[in-house]
């Protein structure tokens, strides 16, 4: 990304501590008007100068890189790609963060709103296509339109009609017309519900959307980890018994037994673990309810959040969430664990295995590498079962993870469950020609005995595909010869690709004219 | 010369104003409102084009349309589709499945009289195995 324009930071911090251009000037050596100039983007600034004013000001350098404003910027360009003919530039979305915010947040709510109700628009256009009383509803009405279309048109084009043939036929339009009346109200009854309570965010998108408004990033919670693990040791690997002895420090007991169900009753009552489980999946959950126990005051205030979260369920949910991602920060040092992902190249098995976690926890802990001073690469997540349903779903910039109905069904996501236990890469590109790195790898959940059921999901993580060199994943992709390329999209309602063979349903946004074309196309 | 018509669909002042319209035009018109009594009707009628509304009770018009595509003496059989608007994805199923044309709900009496007259007016497509026949008879 261009390099964020710091003129408007650089005034704010000055007025702030009420210091004149003057002043600011002098104490780094420059002149007042050339300070005015860098104050106003007119003028390119240097390391070593910015270095200067930054302790003039006394802030960290850092704090002229634009950190949210930078984010806001990122949003901007993701807007942008969404619009056919807008031609995304980095610099000028950069400008727009850097010298009017409050604008580029306007533009950037504004389209959220937008596409949160194209997305409505998707969801019920699928329920009008797959809910059967809808359909045979929308049918019955039709048909009555169907009815008194026809014999209006018979009643005005045919005078000669027998005058009992003519009462008869007025009969009919006017008696189908009453039932055109009931047939409306019983569709007004099916989808009709108090205004604000048709489409209510669920408790789990709510979250969803809680976490991506944090750029699933919680530093407070990054913190609390670093001290807890400081308490309990010093290597990279945190051993389980480490977490069971604190547990039991805290009067908790844990049993394991085959028939076990995780988690505890309440705070100090045992936890009972099923002993079928992986050690990763029993380091995890004792990690859980260990930050559960230590930090259920920091949890309880960040999951509090009503511009986010408005239902006793989301909050119950987010707190959780948050126990997750305290839990992973616990297990995988948030600086030990970029350090070896960048190391490895991203190699999740690999994390994984170092720091003794599963496959799942090692690829969510990459997503939320997010600390403004030593980001790792950014990445999506989403995961699903065997039969679609979508999950965990965190997007990136450009990456949008489908909030409704299925994804593209050529993503690796899904091929992945053909070849358990194997990650599966695709470098896909997008309608639009965005290329992103897909990565996933089908896992069982547990080591099930005889009869029991075993849980299977697909992860995936994605990235912008410039990235690849740096992500082991992207090495078959990275020559410019020979690198298979699959013309993917999002999902099938906001693909644009007519000819795609595995095309589930037809896209609600493509133009009309391609909706009028394909409509009109002769048997 | 008058057609024979079968026209397959179970709501009633539908059924009535299609006869009134088509025996305007001289055809001899015949219904049915269910599904299952499609195929014994055309066995029993032999239509020269079948009017099939989509949904219809016991057999919906799909599963017509794919019987009778699959039997050798009815594949030939011209048929108009009924569909409702607004179900596209319906359309392009009956497309795949050889509709030759179709209506759809709410229609225009002059659109609809058109087409029929245009199917029955047009020459009977040649049956795909006979194709394959011919192009297997022409081999040394």
């Amino acid at each position: 990304m261009a390099r964020f324009p710091p003129g408007r930071l650089i005034r704010e911090q000055r007025q702030k501590r009420r210091m004149t251009q003057a002043s600011l000037a002098a104490a780094v050596g420059i002149s007042a008007p050339y300070l005015n100039l860098i104050e106003h983007d007119k003028r390119p600034i240097g390391g070593a100068l910015l270095h200067r004013i930054a302790a003039a000001l006394a802030v960290e350098p850092g704090h002229f890189a634009g950190g949210e404003d930078v984010r806001l910027a990122q949003d901007l360009l993701e807007l942008a790609r969404t619009l056919s003919g807008v031609i995304a530039d980095e610099a000028q979305a950069l400008q727009l963060a850097a010298v009017f915010p409050d604008w580029a947040r306007a533009i950037v709510q504004l389209h959220r709103s937008y596409r949160d109700t194209a997305e409505i628009a998707l969801a019920l256009s699928d329920r009008l296509s797959q809910d059967s009383t809808l359909i045979e509803l929308s049918h019955a009405l039709l048909s009555r339109v169907a009815a008194i279309r026809s014999f209006a048109e018979i009643l005005e084009q045919h005078p000669d009609l027998e005058r009992a043939q003519r009462r008869r036929f007025s009969g009919i339009v006017a008696s189908e017309a009453d039932r055109l009346g009931g047939g409306v109200r019983a569709m007004v009854e099916l989808l009709g519900t108090p205004p604000g309570s048709n489409f209510e965010v669920a408790p789990n998108d709510e979250v969803d959307e809680y976490i991506n408004y944090h750029n699933n990033y919680f530093p407070d919670l990054e913190d609390a980890a670093e001290r807890l693990r400081h308490h309990l040791c010093s290597g990279d690997h945190l051993p389980s018994q480490a977490i069971a002895q604190r547990l039991a420090d805290h009067g908790v007991e844990v049993i394991e037994d085959y028939d076990g169900v995780a988690g505890g009753v309440n705070a100090t009552s045992p936890i009972r673990i099923d002993a079928g489980r992986s050690e990763a999946s029993r380091r995890f959950i004792l990690a859980r309810h260990l930050v559960g126990l230590e930090h259920a005051d920091l949890l309880a205030r960040l999951a509090d959040d009503p511009r986010l979260i408005t239902s006793d369920a989301a909050r119950t949910l987010s707190r959780r969430a948050l126990a997750n991602y305290l839990a992973g920060a616990l297990l995988l040092p948030y600086e030990t664990f970029l350090a070896a992902a960048e190391a490895w190249r991203y190699d999740i098995d690999r994390l994984a295995h170092h720091f003794g976690s599963s496959f799942e926890q090692a690829a969510h802990r990459l997503v939320t590498l997010r600390r403004p001073d030593a980001e790792g690469i950014p990445f999506a997540f989403l995961r699903s079962d065997p039969a679609g349903n979508l999950s965990k779903r965190f997007s990136t910039v450009g990456l949008r993870m489908p909030r409704f109905g299925g994804a593209c069904p050529l993503w690796p996501l899904y091929s992945a469950f053909r070849s358990p236990e194997r990650v599966v890469a695709q470098l896909a590109v997008m309608p639009e020609g965005e290329r992103y790195l897909l990565a996933a790898r089908c896992i069982s959940k547990r080591a099930a005995g005889f009869g029991q059921v075993e849980t299977l999901y697909s992860i995936m993580i994605g990235c912008d595909a410039s990235h690849r060199a740096r992500i082991v994943y992207g090495d078959g992709f990275t020559g410019s010869h020979g690198a298979s390329v699959t013309e993917a999209g999002f999902s099938c309602r906001s693909c644009s690709r007519s000819a795609c063979p595995q095309r589930a349903h037809p896209a609600i946004l493509a133009s009309d004219r391609q909706k009028e074309a394909s409509a009109d196309a002769p048997p | 010369m008058p057609k024979r018509i079968l026209i397959a669909e179970d709501e009633p002042y539908i059924v009535e104003s299609l006869t009134f319209l088509l025996q305007r035009e001289g055809h001899v018109v015949t219904a049915v409102s269910d599904g299952a009594a499609v195929l014994p009707a055309i066995g029993r009628v032999k239509p020269d084009l079948l009017v099939l509304d989509i949904m219809l009770p016991t057999s919906n018009g799909f599963e017509i349309l794919s019987r009778l595509r699959g039997t050798a003496e009815l594949e030939s059989l011209p048929v108009l589709a009924l569909t409702a608007k607004g179900l596209e994805s319906d359309r392009r199923r009956m497309v795949d499945l050889g509709v030759d044309d179709f209506v759809t709900k709410p229609f225009s009496n002059k659109d609809l009289v058109g087409r029929v007259t245009r199917l029955l007016d047009a020459p009977r497509r040649a049956k795909p195995h006979r194709r394959d026949g011919q192009a297997a008879d022409a081999q040394p």
